[in-house]
């Protein structure tokens, strides 16, 4: 069992290396449009909040592999023939950016709108109310949601070994298509998304407790 | 160019409806089974020392942070090779989801039986109740009602999480939407009738719970 | 009322002033003249319209018809060649640093300290460098008794610390008139000694102020004036001793009564 581990691990660890790629692309794209998205969804006209309220909520609603399936196979419909590294990630980008754009809009009108007030009233701009009273307080409510986001995109990457993609998982079913000896990779392959989620999930608990002493 | 046609869609569409059965079977044998482990096991944490709240830890983290689609290989292509045991794709998916959704609900139990407010509790142990009454009586309806809104929401996600069965060709909504891409290419039609079906069904779902929610009502 | 000469130019001028949210009208054309150094009381009924006034005179809500001049300066419209055009947000951001507000709930910055709280307008608006805006903040949350409390969070101040600390927020930007909305209203009763004290001592220094409030012995004290808003309109507006004694208005004498076990 031990002698089977060892020996794939060349093969998972370009796997593993794999995964990582594309779940960094992916938080980083996703944090980037989805903050933005969500101030929108807070603070912007009546017809981008419906659009993109309607992105959101359909996104949201169907499973990640119905839309990696849509988009791996809907994209060369269109004539944009992408390969399958493009097409995965775009789906993943996709999920992870309706899922960041709904932390952002709840933690953004989790703040009393008295805050906005009270910034008014010592004769701050708009932009300067969003960027010292608003984004500061809404910090706090929107990092521990966020860091399961990140764990949820990094579980996520599991799903493009179907559509050809040789993540970790992939990179796991080919070795067991080598050894016939599933038990150990499965084992080995759980220990290791294991350590990266958990450690996101420390690292969350760490700055829950941390910012807990704000209190409204 | 392409031409849609939803023509084949509606000829094949018994593999969407009754895939879309089967999804709601997979994930109302998933959440019930689910929930008697979660409760299970919020109450061993509640009552038990510390060696037990470790491994009831252990399981719930293991569980949370690794991909479901290893665990349905895990246990389907896995554990038949270490123990001797037999079974069919269906009865696979639906342990490895029982387990999945098991993990998530004992945070949520968990989180409820905490939130019922001592006054309730005190006032059971004045009139006398023993501890066994007052959890039947008291804290179990209590956190029920507590809960709920949770509850609605992991039903959504886990009738969403079925369609990673369609990995074991378990012939959910989501193996009917690929079946049809394959054998008809009617790959924007497909999807453009499946992804209406998964939303209007967990619309549904969230309502009919609301509605539960709203007859018991926590005051 | 006064001369609109320079000099003794009011600096609040508010003029039919009109207000409606949907259907209810909640303000049927005021008119108000508030000089340099006045104190105004404003009392009158839940839902009279003194608190929607108030956030008119600093832009916090948009009314209908009507003007309110601070200094001169429309507050809610400009006119452009003949026509008057609301004012836009980037407008109104500094037309509000010259009037200075305190909250009924304070609305301190959670995230800031207290002297972070005063010296954020400071830095942000009154542009100054950080040294700068520190010691005047200092010097502000001294007058109000709260030095040694200058480096706490509000979470680890009292009501009637927070408070105080909120009209130092106020004051330091140096307006031209502070605008009092309710601000011992959320106190404990112990509590809201202190802060009356630092505002009778913002009167005494010369500082023009509006307050609506109901703390009817105070207002008596420390007001020039007395304003009695009822459905929308000035109903009774005089001095103190007018308007507690020649109770002509059945209104007004219902709502003395009502309030006047305090």
């Amino acid at each position: 069992m031990l002698q089977a581990m060892l020996s794939s691990l060349p093969s998972l660890w370009r796997g593993l290396l794999v995964t990582i790629e594309v779940a960094v692309i992916v938080v980083v794209t996703s944090l980037l449009i989805g903050v933005v998205f969500g101030a929108v969804m807070v603070y912007g006209p009546l017809l981008l909040r419906l659009i993109i309220r309607l992105f959101s909520d359909v996104v949201r609603g169907i499973p990640v592999l119905v839309l990696i399936f849509f988009v791996y196979y809907g994209l060369p419909v269109t004539g944009l023939n992408v390969n399958n590294f493009a097409a995965g990630v775009t789906a993943l980008v996709l999920f992870s950016t309706a899922q960041v754009t709904e932390i952002t809009r709840g933690s953004l009108q989790s703040i009393h709108h008295g805050q906005m007030e009270a910034g008014k009233a010592i004769g701050l701009t708009f932009p300067q109310r969003l960027v010292y009273v608003v984004f500061p307080q809404a910090m706090r409510r929107f990092l521990p949601p966020w860091i399961n986001s990140v764990a949820d995109a990094v579980k996520g990457t599991a799903l493009l070994s179907l559509v050809g993609i040789v993540d970790l998982m992939l990179a796991i079913q080919q070795v067991i298509g080598r050894t016939y000896e599933p038990m150990p990779l499965y084992i080995l392959g759980a220990l290791i998304y294991f350590v990266i989620n958990y450690s996101l999930s420390l690292l969350s608990r760490r700055l829950e407790a941390r910012y807990a002493h704000f209190r409204e | 160019m392409y031409h849609l046609n939803f023509g084949l869609i509606w000829r094949y569409f018994d593999k969407l409806d009754w895939g879309l059965l089967l999804s709601l079977e997979l994930a109302v044998a998933s959440i019930a089974i689910g929930v008697v482990i979660g409760l299970a096991l919020a109450l061993l944490y509640d009552w038990g020392g510390r060696t037990t709240r470790t491994l009831v830890s252990i399981y719930v983290e293991f569980i949370r942070n690794v991909p479901l689609l290893l665990l349905v290989y895990l246990v389907f292509y896995g554990i038949p090779t270490v123990v001797n045991l037999q079974y069919d794709a269906t009865t696979s998916f639906i342990a490895t989801l029982s387990i999945y959704a098991g993990a998530y609900l004992v945070e949520i139990f968990r989180a409820g039986l905490v939130a019922i407010p001592r006054g309730l509790i005190d006032a059971g142990k004045a009139i006398g109740l023993t501890p066994w009454q007052r959890l039947i009586y008291i804290r179990l309806p209590t956190m029920f009602r507590v809960v709920l809104p949770s509850l609605s929401n992991t039903f959504v996600s886990l009738f969403k999480d079925t369609s990673v069965a369609s990995v074991l060709a378990v012939p959910e909504l989501t193996y009917g939407a690929q079946w049809i891409n394959f054998n008809t290419f009617r790959i924007v039609e497909v999807y453009t009738v499946v992804t209406p079906m998964y939303l209007v069904t967990g619309y549904l779902i969230l309502g009919a719970l609301r509605q539960l929610e709203k007859r018991f009502a926590v005051r | 009322m006064s001369d609109p000469t320079p000099d003794n130019r009011p600096v609040v001028r508010i003029r039919g002033l009109k207000k409606s949210f949907g259907s209810l009208t909640v303000l049927d054309g005021v008119d108000l003249d508030v000089g340099r150094g006045d104190v105004v009381s404003i009392i009158g009924p839940s839902g009279s319209g003194k608190t929607t006034m108030l956030r008119c005179i600093n832009a916090l809500e948009t009314y209908d018809a009507g003007s309110v001049e601070i200094d001169g300066v429309e507050v809610g419209f400009r006119t452009e060649g003949g026509a008057r055009r609301r004012r836009s947000e980037r407008e109104l951001a500094p037309l509000r640093a010259e009037t200075g507000m305190v909250f009924q709930l304070f609305y301190l910055f959670p995230h800031l300290t207290a002297a972070e709280n005063v010296m954020l307008g400071l830095r942000k608006v009154r542009r100054m460098g950080k040294a700068e805006a520190r010691d005047v903040a200092l010097k502000w949350l001294d007058r109000v008794g709260l030095a040694a409390k200058a480096d706490s969070l509000p979470y680890q101040l009292s009501g009637g610390q927070q408070q105080r600390v909120g009209i130092a927020r106020a004051v330091a930007m140096g307006p031209k008139v502070l605008l009092l909305d309710e601000i011992t209203s959320a106190l404990d009763p112990e509590l809201v000694g202190e802060v009356l004290e630092v505002v009778r001592k913002l009167a005494e220094d010369g500082m023009t102020m509006i307050m609506v409030t109901h703390e009817m012995a105070f207002a008596r004290e420390a007001s020039d004036r007395i304003i009695f808003i009822d459905q929308g309109k000035v109903a009774v507006a005089g001095t103190p001793a007018e308007v507690f004694r020649g109770q002509e208005n059945e209104r007004l004498r219902a709502f003395l009564s009502r309030v006047s076990h305090t």
